[in-house]
C-alpha cells in the first residue's frame, strides 16, 4: 500500500487564492492548487493559462503578489528558488538544465559537489548517482560516468528526474517531461513518474497530452485563463469533461460557473 | 483434528521460508531476517549453516559497517550455482533462460521458430535442444534445480498438457511429460498458463508486491489474465480460471480465435487494434506495431486515433467489468497491453469512471508490468523454483543424485 490509499495526511503543497501579476497583466487570479504525497497531480490547461507562472511560484523563481503558500501545513515564505529547494521542492524544466559536457554524475551533483576535506568525493557521488538510478529501477543507462551529450532524449530526460530526486526532494514539478520524445521513451518516463510518486513522493506533472494525463496521474489541476477551473480525482471524472475544463473553464456541474466570474470552485 | 507439525516439518518449512525471503528480497543480514520472520537468532543460524552446507546461500561479512558492535553476516542466494530453467513459450516468442536463485537471468536463448509453423514436435524438439546446452554450458558446479514453461494458452497444471494454445493451434500436447523426455535432466517440467504465472510474479517482485488482490492482464496476440483474490491465485475447478479475454464486453462484435465474438481480446486486443487502424497485413505485428499507431495518433493520424479511442473503450468496459466483480487493489498491464494502455488511458479511465461502482473502484490502482518483457519468464522461473523452496534440502539432494 502506498501512502496514497492509507494515511491521508494534508496535501504537502498548498496555495490559497495565489495572485501573480506582470505589470499590467494579472496571470493568475486567486488561484488554489494542492500536492498529495503519494500521488502525482496533473496541471492541465491551454497555452497562456498559467501553468508555467504558477510552477515558477511553487519554485520561488516568481514571488507572489497575494495568496498563502503553505507546505505541510506550515505557512512560509519562498523568497527564491533556494528556499524552494531546502523546502525540498525540486523543479525538471522542459529544456532539462543539463550541460552536455559533462557526465551524469557531474550532472547530478553540479552546484552541490560533495567534498572530502578540499577534494571533491568522486567516489561517493558516484556511488550516490548510481544507486539514485538503480532505486528507480533506471535500466537504460549503462555507466553513470558517460557524458550527457551521448544519451538520448529518454535518458536525459531520466537524468535530469533523478538529479531532482536525489535530494531527498518531497516535491517534484515535471513541466511536460515526454513533449520531445518517441513513443517507447515516453512510456519509460511516465512510468518512471509513476513509481516516483508510489515511492511517496508528490509529484506534480504537466502535460497536453491526455493519455498521459490519464495513465498515471491521481488528481488533475485543470488552469482556465489564470483561474482554477477545477482540482478533481483523475478516477471520477471523464476525457471529455477534462477537455471541457481546459478550453471553457467548465464542465457541468465542475469548473468555474460563469466564465468570467471569480473562480467559484469545484 | 490434524496432529501438530512434527519439528522436523517446522525445520522444512522455516528452511524454505528463509530461502524464499533471500531468493525475493536479496540478500539479508541474520539480524534482519530474524526479524522479518520472527524467530531468534540462534534458530536462524542453524538454518542458515544447513542451507550454506547444501550450497544454496552463502554468508559473508557485509561490505560497510556503519554501526558499533560485531556486524551481523549477510546471506546471499547463491545465484551463480543454484539456477532453473524457465521456457517461455508464446505465439511471438520462444525463449529459455537460465534463471538463478534470487531471480537474476543468468544466460538467454531466443529459439528460432520456422516460419509459420506451429509443429508442436519441431518446436518442442528445439526447446529441449536449447535447454540442454543452457544445462551443459552452465558448469560443472552449477546444479539445476527445476524447469518451469509459461505457455500462451490453457494449461492443466497438473500434468502439464496443453488443453488448447488458441494462437498457435494446439489441442491436448502433453508438453510437460515431452519436454521432461527430451530433455532427460531427471526433472519434471511444470507448465503453466503465461498471464497466471506473470501475474504471481508481478506480485512476488513486481507492480504488485505485498498486495493480496491484482488482477494481471497481458497482451500477447490475444489477452491473457490472471486474477489474484486474497493471495491466491483463481484457478477454479480445474485451474482453467481467470480467462478475462474471452469475456463477451459487445455481444456480436468482432469475431474470437475462441470460436465465440465480442470477447476482450478480440475488441481490445492488438489485432483488433492494427485492423482498426487499417494497417493488418503491413508486416510489423505485437508491440512494434503497436507503437506506430500510438505514435501515429500523436502526430495527428486520425485513423490512427480513432482506432486507439475504440480500443481503449472496450478495455475500459472490460477492466471496469473485472473491477466491479473483484474489487481488486491494483490493475496490471503487461505485454503488449502495456503499450495498448498507455496509449488509450484516457479512454480506459473514462470508461472505468463512468461503468465502474464507485465503491469498487475507490482504490483501485492501474500500473503497467514492472517486469516488462520479463514477466512471464520470470513466473515461468518461480514456477520452477517452488519445489526448491518448499523443500530445500530434499530437492536439492533428490537433484544431486541424479546427476
Amino acid at each position: 500500500m502506498t501512502a496514497s490509499e492509507n494515511q491521508v495526511p494534508g496535501p504537502v503543497i498548498e496555495l490559497r487564492g495565489i495572485d501573480k501579476s506582470f505589470g499590467p497583466v494579472q496571470v493568475l487570479h486567486g488561484v488554489d492548487f494542492e500536492a498529495h504525497v503519494g500521488e502525482v497531480t496533473a496541471l492541465v490547461g491551454d497555452n497562456g493559462a498559467g501553468k508555467s507562472t504558477l510552477v515558477k511560484c511553487i519554485g520561488g523563481i516568481h514571488p507572489i503578489d497575494a495568496g498563502d503558500y503553505l507546505f505541510e501545513g506550515r505557512p512560509v515564505h519562498v523568497g527564491g528558488p533556494r528556499d524552494a529547494a531546502d523546502l525540498g521542492v525540486e523543479i525538471v524544466y522542459q529544456d532539462l538544465a543539463l550541460a552536455d559536457n559533462l557526465d551524469i554524475v557531474q550532472n547530478m551533483f553540479l552546484g552541490r559537489e560533495k567534498k572530502s576535506g578540499i577534494v571533491l568525493d568522486e567516489y561517493t557521488m558516484e556511488e550516490l548517482a548510481a544507486e539514485t538510478l538503480a532505486g528507480l529501477s533506471v535500466r537504460t543507462v549503462k555507466s553513470v560516468r558517460q557524458q550527457v551529450s551521448s544519451l538520448s532524449g529518454g535518458q536525459r530526460q531520466t537524468v535530469a528526474i533523478a538529479k531532482a530526486v536525489l535530494w531527498n526532494s518531497k516535491v517534484v514539478i515535471l513541466d511536460e517531461p515526454t513533449a520531445a520524445l518517441g513513443v517507447a521513451q515516453t512510456q519509460q518516463v511516465l512510468e518512471l513518474v509513476r513509481r516516483l510518486a508510489d515511492k511517496g513522493l508528490a509529484v506534480v506533472l504537466i502535460s497536453h497530452n491526455m493519455n498521459d494525463v490519464f495513465a498515471v496521474s491521481d488528481r488533475i489541476a485543470a488552469l482556465y485563463l489564470g483561474r482554477m477551473a477545477a482540482q478533481v480525482k483523475t478516477r471520477d471524472v471523464t476525457h471529455a469533461q477534462v477537455v471541457e475544463l481546459i478550453t471553457a473553464g467548465r464542465s457541468g456541474d465542475l469548473g468555474l460557473q460563469q466564465a468570467n466570474g471569480n473562480g467559484a470552485k469545484a | 483434528m490434524r496432529a501438530a507439525p512434527s519439528p522436523e516439518e517446522i525445520r522444512r518449512h522455516n528452511l524454505g521460508t528463509l530461502l524464499r525471503h533471500v531468493h525475493l528480497s536479496g540478500p539479508a543480514s541474520r539480524a534482519a531476517l530474524a526479524e522479518r520472520m520472527g524467530l531468534n537468532r540462534s534458530t536462524i543460524m542453524a538454518l542458515t549453516s544447513d542451507l550454506t552446507a547444501a550450497g544454496l546461500v552463502t554468508e559473508e561479512l557485509p561490505k560497510t559497517t556503519r554501526k558499533a558492535g560485531r556486524p551481523s553476516l549477510v546471506v546471499r542466494p547463491e545465484s551463480d550455482r543454484v539456477f532453473v530453467l524457465a521456457l517461455d513459450l508464446g505465439a511471438d516468442r520462444l525463449v529459455v533462460a537460465r534463471v538463478g536463485l534470487g531471480g537474476t537471468v543468468l544466460d538467454r536463448a531466443d529459439v528460432a521458430r520456422p516460419r509459420d509453423s506451429f509443429d508442436a514436435d519441431e518446436i518442442i524438439s528445439a526447446l529441449a535442444a536449447t535447454g540442454r546446452r543452457l544445462v551443459r554450458q552452465a558448469g560443472a558446479d552449477a546444479v539445476c534445480v527445476g524447469v518451469g514453461v509459461a505457455f500462451s494458452g490453457i494449461v492443466r497444471q497438473e500434468d502439464g498438457v496443453v488443453r488448447h494454445g488458441p494462437n498457435i493451434g494446439w489441442v491436448d500436447v502433453p508438453l510437460g511429460a515431452e519436454l521432461t523426455r527430451r530433455m532427460a535432466l531427471g526433472l519434471r517440467v511444470s507448465v503453466g498458463n503465461d498471464a497466471n504465472l506473470a501475474a504471481l510474479a508481478e506480485r512476488a517482485r513486481g507492480a504488485g508486491s505485498g498486495l493480496d488482490d491484482i488482477i494481471y492482464l497481458h497482451g500477447d496476440v490475444g489477452i491473457g489474465g490472471g486474477v489474484i483474490v486474497g493471495g491466491r491465485l483463481l484457478g477454479g475447478e480445474g485451474g482453467y480460471g481467470g480467462e478475462v479475454g474471452h469475456m463477451v464486453v459487445n455481444p456480436g462484435g468482432r469475431p474470437c480465435g475462441c470460436g465465440s465474438r465480442g470477447c476482450l481480446e478480440s475488441e481490445a486486443g492488438e489485432l483488433a487494434l492494427i485492423a482498426l487502424a487499417g494497417r493488418a497485413g503491413q508486416g510489423e505485428t505485437g508491440r512494434r506495431a503497436v507503437e506506430i499507431i500510438v505514435d501515429a495518433a500523436d502526430r495527428g493520424d486520425a485513423t490512427a486515433r480513432d482506432a486507439l479511442h475504440q480500443v481503449g473503450d472496450w478495455l475500459g468496459y472490460g477492466v471496469a467489468n473485472l473491477i466491479n466483480i473483484f474489487n481488486p487493489s491494483m490493475v496490471i498491464f503487461g505485454g503488449v497491453m502495456r503499450e495498448i494502455y498507455m496509449g488509450s488511458a484516457a479512454q480506459v479511465r473514462s470508461r472505468l469512471a463512468v461503468d465502474g461502482l464507485t465503491a469498487a473502484r475507490e482504490g483501485v490502482r492501474l500500473r503497467t508490468s514492472a517486469l516488462g518483457e520479463e514477466a512471464t519468464l520470470m513466473g515461468a522461473a518461480e514456477l520452477a523454483f517452488s519445489d526448491v523452496l518448499t523443500d530445500p534440502l530434499e530437492t536439492l539432494a533428490r537433484v544431486r543424485a541424479t546427476d
